[in-house]
């Protein structure tokens, strides 16, 4: 299945070829069997990740967020289309402001569509182009149709963790054009008081 | 420097000596928990009742005088108020006769240091199981940071709670590990996000197969579930730090299971596994006079009149 594919990434779950459909590069995401869990649950975990990444894609590009487009799909693996661009976390300090309010607007998007991203974070998002530059999210492997607020507000903490206070700002500003945002925030502020962890958020920013 | 370290956050209370890394005594009388689990007041009673009876046979183990220590170390927190009050004011007694300094140490780093010094490991990935505890774990700048953790309960109690559901006896996971060992899978809620999970979900569920499903199934999936969790999150942990060491601690570190799919998880990233022995996996006094030990090496120390007990010492506010 992966013959004439070139591997250009592995993560924790799976890997991702490249190959060329009638001259143009797609990427397949394969996600790969665990030797330490039992084959029952290893194929079921599988199975059902592909399937939910799958469809979370095609949901939220239906919707008219900026993701990959999925073009088929299968057991174990996603075929879509090859995305190009700077993830965010390699230019992260030198990123415009409206790239952050863009990040914001879509993630809006998203949870519009009853989608919470899972993992959305800087190293989750490519940037196209110089001055009007254009990003779309990437990486559906951990996201769930929810459209609880706990669950938006832990994409929008994420978030906050990973950039400045000031690109945070920006991100708020985009996110707001998400009817339920102001929820949402009262949401995460609630979240941020939780005792239990409220040394390990202090501890991550430092 | 001959240390003595008392432990007595939960079931066990547990007296080690160390000298200069080097572990001469590890005693201890572990609370019965029967298939009622932990009650406060009683452990606090039992371990009134042991403190005296521990610290005297840690000694004669030792082939030491109490005269001859020169520091003691005794656990601040994490763990049961009442217990940890019980080792405190043993250890503070012991500082305050002897007239020698003694060291607050944190149960959760005292865990993982000790199975570093046992897999000779100086800055693993850490994943530390108990029964309060489950959590992802790298020093950063002197302090462990929580890369992941449970969001509800800890592993250890989980595996309790459902041991008690079911009528084992003792109710505690290494019931429910002899069980599994004849069951086959039956599928259960799984919950990982990102580097964390949450447990609860997968206990309720569970509980309520319990008469509808064989015990011995029951027993091997929820392992099987729980500890996939929890390998998938160290796995992506693993990934982020790049860290090609990972060593198991705590009490749920026993569990010969959970080392081998650890063990299978580390090896298809070229990292190793380690883990102290078993009776330094369990809850134990060697572990805290270890690190006080460390900690007295270095010149820390409290006053005595600042010793006290924090319930919720979160591990990440512990400089190591």
């Amino acid at each position: 299945m992966t013959m004439g594919m070139n591997l250009v990434n592995e993560g924790a779950e799976a890997k991702i070829y490249e190959t060329r459909v009638f001259g143009k590069s797609i990427l397949v995401k394969v996600r790969q069997p665990k030797a330490y869990r039992v084959k029952e649950l290893d194929t079921s975990i599988r199975v059902s990740r592909t399937r939910k990444e799958a469809h979370a894609m095609l949901l939220a590009k239906s919707k008219g967020a900026k993701v990959p487009a999925v073009l088929a799909y299968g057991k174990y693996e996603i075929y879509m289309e090859k995305a190009e661009g700077i993830l965010l976390r390699d230019i992260l300090s030198n990123a415009d402001k409206h790239v952050f309010e863009q990040a914001g607007r879509e993630l809006g998007k998203l949870h519009n569509a009853g989608i919470a991203h899972g993992d959305f974070t800087p190293a989750n998002i490519l940037v196209k182009g110089g001055k009007n530059s254009k990003i779309i999210i990437i990486d559906f492997g951990l996201s769930t149709f929810t459209s609880s607020e706990e669950e938006q507000a832990l994409d929008v903490l994420l978030m906050k963790r990973s950039i400045g206070k000031d690109q945070f700002s920006s991100f708020l500003a985009g996110y707001s054009s998400y009817a339920k945002s102001g929820i949402v925030l009262s949401k995460l502020a609630e979240i941020e008081k939780r005792g239990r962890y409220q040394s390990r958020t202090l501890s991550s920013a430092v | 420097m001959l240390v003595l370290g008392i432990e007595s956050s939960a079931h066990t209370f547990g007296v080690g000596i160390v000298e200069n890394g080097k572990i001469l005594a590890n005693e201890k009388e572990m609370y019965k928990i029967g298939n009622k689990g932990i009650i406060p007041a009683k452990v606090a009673e039992f371990h009134a009742r042991s403190a005296r009876r521990v610290i005297e046979r840690a000694i004669a183990h030792a082939g030491v005088s109490l005269r001859d220590i020169s520091g003691i170390g005794y656990t601040r927190g994490p763990g049961i108020g009442t217990c940890l009050q019980i080792g405190m004011l043993s250890a503070k007694t012991l500082a305050y006769r002897l007239g020698v300094p003694i060291v607050p140490v944190n149960h959760a780093v005292a865990h993982i240091e000790i199975a570093k010094h046992f897999s000779n490991m100086k800055d693993p990935l850490a994943v530390y199981v108990s029964g309060g505890n489950s959590q992802i774990l790298k020093l950063e700048n002197q302090h462990y940071a929580v890369l992941g953790e449970t969001f509800d309960i800890g592993i250890g109690n989980m595996l309790d709670n459902f041991a008690r559901a079911a009528g084992l006896n003792p109710a505690w996971g290494s019931t429910v590990a002899k069980l599994a060992l004849r069951g086959k899978f039956v599928e259960m809620p799984y919950t990982v996000k990102g580097m964390d999970f949450t447990f609860t979900g997968l206990l309720t569920y569970a509980t309520k197969q319990i008469g509808k499903v064989p015990i011995e199934d029951l027993c091997y999936s929820l392992q099987e579930v729980a500890f996939s969790m929890l390998c998938e999150a160290a796995e992506r942990a693993l990934m982020l730090t790049k860290s090609k060491e990972i060593c198991v601690c705590g009490g749920v570190a026993q569990s010969d299971r959970l080392r081998q799919m650890l063990a299978l998880m580390a090896k298809e990233h070229g990292a190793r596994l380690g883990y102290a022995p078993n009776e330094y996996n369990a809850d134990n006094g060697a572990m805290i006079a270890y690190v006080a030990g460390e900690a007295l090496s270095k010149g820390y120390s409290v006053p005595i009149d600042k010793v006290d007990i924090e319930q919720r010492y979160r591990i990440e506010k512990a400089k190591v």
